[in-house]
């Protein structure tokens, strides 16, 4: 047992490891090999297979084939108490943690330290100021999760992995929800972790990161295992043909927008946040005009949701007026259903695919025409038309090469987040529209999709669609868009030519510390 | 088109439970023979197969049980459709036994109210239908309208109405005309026979008779099928049923879909409040049923074991009819079992709730058939 340090190169190792689902295997034969104090990359599309072989490691399914080692010896992990218990610890994408509990509660939650029965908080302070200090994992612990940024709350659960005393962390695309500055902030605590003998698994596909952070990176395509690499040895194209099998373009391949008129018309609209009584939204106005892409960058949680949802109909708007092109004339369609909007031009990629995009219970043929089941093409008399259906959806499906495991009659709920938001997309994009709403089209999608999406969106202005992006992309918005508006607190705060600017000052406006007014750059 | 894979595996599963059930209640009749000195062991195997064997053992009654329990099991399936349909716009109907109370009275007043020398009584039967009907779609638009205008839970207000009926009912008859003073059954209503009203039996009463009693059945049965097998077809072929499911599996996907969210919330409830009640008029209409109408302290029993009866049937229309026939075989073996045995009638009550209770795991059941063992991958963004 003494000499355990000494047996193995790798702290863990995954060896063979099978797992199947109904209809597909989702890993197929994979051996990942984690070096004590490195920073190893998972890289691979949507679907290859990363969250479920981090599951295994996790010990939410249970593999079909294959074994776990840790330093040398085979360990069972039957659940994430056993992961724990061997020092495993796991950075969700979506954060587990209690909103209406404090910082450090979050932290000890679980593994209270307790004194005749009550709640001793002293001690488990202590030992959380102090790892929050050795790795320069700034928070404040008396802080109510909810009231705290999205930095600080994944600051939050690598303290709860600490806490634990894991030494092995899984950061399961732990950039996807932050600004360019808190990536930076994290790389350099991911790095800091590694330099205090710390083993990581940096789940992603956004290959600068890789290359920024890591020391190996692991492929994996389709479930299988593709290879492993030096970082240092690679580049970034290498990369990602080892991911998608083929070269992949980054830049966007766009000509020079050519804006006609105008598609949607918006004056000084306010939406209210239902939860809070103050205007998510204020007085925001805009254009977009026909041929061209105009995006709506921000940090998450300015305002851009409600923004959309007023556009939409989803929300209530409190006053100010939308206008859209129908038939060559502008309509006002503040107050209109949204039936009307959806047939009359406005198509829309949500936000949230589980919320608004998919019927989950639904199969993947129902999901696709969700907006379109009443039109004659697909019903007779009131009578579903399944044959129409099934050749419709068999054709978006085809075209857009949404993978499932049993095709159009594969359960939505069943398919991966990818696939999920690629069927939403190709029902979004085929249907007849003016307007295109699409916000974070490409989220949890691989460079692959990315690429073929982005192509789409573009030969959609280019028929002369106006196209109205809100991501929180910056790669997405500066690639993509024609036009940049930053929204920062429920208001335009500055618009930029993606041209003109750069990712730096997109930030420090998306952050707040710049601000235009009256189109007038009052900073510098 | 019933039987796909999913389908069977339903099927399958409520037949576990309803085997599971079997099994527990025959435990417990084992153990009540063993504790109780007046009951022998071979009793109580001589209970649970007079309880499985239903109307079919009680020898030469069988067929006049068999048609009581067809006509009895009419209310059921109007209730069960009732629950199933709301299930599947993700309501829970609770108020069943509300509708089926105010369609009940409704189709009392009014095949009542109009004298048979006025109206040919097969009119007065169809008005008197419709006006059940109907009042049950007003009653089940309260919750759908509470549930969609100001977002109050279906069930707190299902549960509301339901004693509101039950008081309703009773003041509307209390001390009118139409209680059963004649056979001094004051607190029933006059059968409806006796305005020549009684839903058509195409001798069917005479065919499932004991000698020389007939029983009730009649073709309301047959109307309780055909709406099952309808519901099945508007909630899985039509554009409609689309729009419900939709609605019930996501509102807010439905909501961004274009779906009137609210509409469809009212309208199912309504269609809801419509079967039960349609359940409950079917029930007296029949001609020859006392009904009890100081309700104020009882609620139907039919409207409560809809519940049931949907969920043993997975909320399948068609299967709705299965179970509502099979939960009312169950209640005369319970019947038989007390009167042949020396097993009370809480016995029996107890073992059908005991499979009630079963039927409960049908959807893990369901998962345990499905074999999935391992999680459904929610999101897989590997």
């Amino acid at each position: 047992m003494e000499d355990k340090h000494n047996e193995s190169e790798y702290i863990i190792e995954l060896r063979n490891i099978t797992k199947v689902f109904p209809g597909i295997i989702a890993n197929d034969h994979i051996n990942i090999q984690l070096k004590r104090g490195e920073i190893h990359a998972l890289l691979g599309e949507n679907g290859a297979g990363k969250s479920t072989l981090m599951s295994v490691l996790f010990g939410l399914y249970q593999p079909e084939e294959g074994e776990i080692l840790k330093n040398g010896e085979v360990v069972t992990i039957n659940d994430p108490n056993d992961a724990n218990d061997l020092g495993i610890g796991m950075v969700h994408q979506h954060f587990k943690l209690v909103d209406v509990f404090t910082v450090l509660e979050n932290i000890i939650l679980g593994v209270e330290t307790t004194k005749h029965g009550f709640l001793s908080k002293k001690e488990a302070r202590e030992k959380v100021m102090k790892l929050s200090e050795n790795y320069g994992l700034n928070i404040d612990p008396d802080a109510l999760v909810e009231n705290i940024t999205v930095g600080m709350q994944q600051r939050t659960e690598i303290l709860k992995m600490l806490y634990r005393d894991n030494e092995i962390l899984i950061f399961d695309e732990p950039t996807a929800v932050l600004t360019p500055q808190e990536i930076t902030e994290l790389m350099a605590i991911m790095k800091g972790l590694a330099a205090e003998g710390k083993s990581i698994l940096f789940i992603s596909h956004k290959l600068n990161e890789i290359m920024e952070v890591a020391d190996r990176c692991s492929v994996l395509r389709k479930g299988k295992y593709i290879g492993t690499v030096n970082i240092k040895d690679t580049t970034k194209e290498e990369l990602s043909n080892m991911m998608v099998g083929r070269d992949v373009k980054f830049a966007v391949d766009k000509d020079e927008a050519k804006p006609k008129e105008t598609i949607l018309k918006v004056t000084n609209l306010c939406v209210e946040d239902p939860i809070h009584k103050k205007d998510a939204v204020h007085n925001v106005s805009l254009e977009v005009r026909a041929g061209e892409i105009v995006c709506i960058a921000g940090i998450d949680g300015n305002g851009q949701t409600e923004f959309v949802q007023g556009v939409t109909g989803l929300s209530h708007v409190k006053s100010g007026t939308i206008e859209l092109l129908i038939d060559g004339k502008m309509e006002n369609i503040t107050k209109k259903s949204i039936r009307y909007k959806n047939t009359h031009g406005i198509s829309h990629i949500p936000e949230d695919r589980h919320k608004h995009g998919l019927v989950l219970d639904y199969s993947l043929e129902q999901n696709m025409v969700l907006q379109r089941y009443f039109e004659p093409e697909f019903q007779n008399n009131g009578f579903i038309n399944f044959k129409s259906i099934r050749t419709y959806s068999e054709d978006l499906i085809d075209r857009f090469d949404v993978r499932s495991g049993q095709g159009p009659i594969t359960q939505a709920r069943s398919m991966s987040g990818g696939n999920q938001q690629k069927a939403i997309v190709a029902r979004e994009i085929d249907r007849q529209h003016s307007l295109l709403i699409a916000v974070q089209p490409t989220r949890g999608l691989d460079v692959g999709a990315i690429e073929f999406i982005h192509k789409e969106i573009v030969n959609k202005r280019d028929d002369g669609a106006a196209v109205l992006l809100v991501s929180l992309e910056l790669d997405e918005v500066m690639n993509l868009s024609d036009r940049i508006l930053v929204m920062y607190e429920g208001e335009i705060v500055g618009e930029l030519n993606p041209k003109e600017t750069n990712v730096q000052e997109l930030g420090l406006y998306m952050a707040g510390a710049k601000k235009q007014q009256e189109g007038v750059n009052d900073n510098e | 088109m019933i039987m796909n894979k999913g389908g069977f595996k339903q099927v399958l599963a409520s037949l576990l439970c309803i085997l599971g059930g079997i099994l527990v209640g025959f435990i417990v009749l084992l153990l009540l023979a063993t504790f109780t000195d007046s009951i022998s062991i071979s009793e109580a195997i001589k209970g649970i197969s007079i309880v499985l064997r239903g109307p079919f053992a009680s020898g030469k009654n069988a067929m006049f049980q068999l048609g009581n329990m067809l006509f009895n099991a009419t209310p059921l399936i109007f209730t069960g459709l009732s629950v199933a349909i709301a299930f599947k716009t993700g309501l829970f109907n609770i108020g069943a036994p509300g509708q089926y109370l105010m369609g009940a009275m409704a189709a009392l007043l009014v095949s009542l109210s109009i004298p048979s020398t006025v109206l040919h009584p097969a009119i007065i039967w169809i008005l008197a239908l419709l006006a059940g009907a109907i009042m049950g779609a007003i009653w089940g638009c309260i919750p759908g309208f509470f549930k969609a205008v100001l977002n109050v839970n279906e069930v707190i207000v299902c549960i509301m109405t339901n004693w509101i009926a039950a008081n309703v009912v009773s003041w509307v008859f209390n001390g009118s005309k139409f209680i059963n003073y004649a056979e001094t059954k004051i607190n029933f209503i006059v059968k409806t026979e006796t305005n020549n009203i009684a839903t058509p039996t195409l001798g069917m009463d005479t065919l499932f008779s004991g000698g020389s009693v007939k029983s009730y059945i009649d073709i309301s049965i047959f109307i309780a099928i055909a709406v099952a097998i309808f519901l099945y077809i508007v909630m899985n072929r039509t554009v409609f049923g689309y729009e419900l499911k939709a609605c019930g599996f996501n509102k807010n996907a439905s909501k961004y879909a274009g779906m009137n969210e609210r509409r469809n919330i009212i309208l199912s409830m309504a269609i809801a409040g419509a079967l039960a009640a349609t359940g409950a008029a079917l029930w007296c209409l029949n001609g020859h049923q006392d009904f009890k109408w100081d309700t104020y302290q009882t609620l139907p029993a039919d409207g409560f074991n809809g519940i049931v009866a949907a969920l043993l049937a997975s909320n399948n229309p068609i299967g709705v009819i299965f179970s509502s026939i099979f939960l009312k075989y169950l209640n005369v073996g319970g019947s038989n079992l007390a009167a042949n045995t020396s097993f009370n009638e809480y016995v029996s009550q107890l073992i059908i709730a005991m499979i009630v209770y079963f039927s409960g795991f049908a959807s893990y059941i369901t998962n345990i058939i499905a074999n999935r063992k391992k999680k459904i991958i929610e999101e897989d963004r590997g």
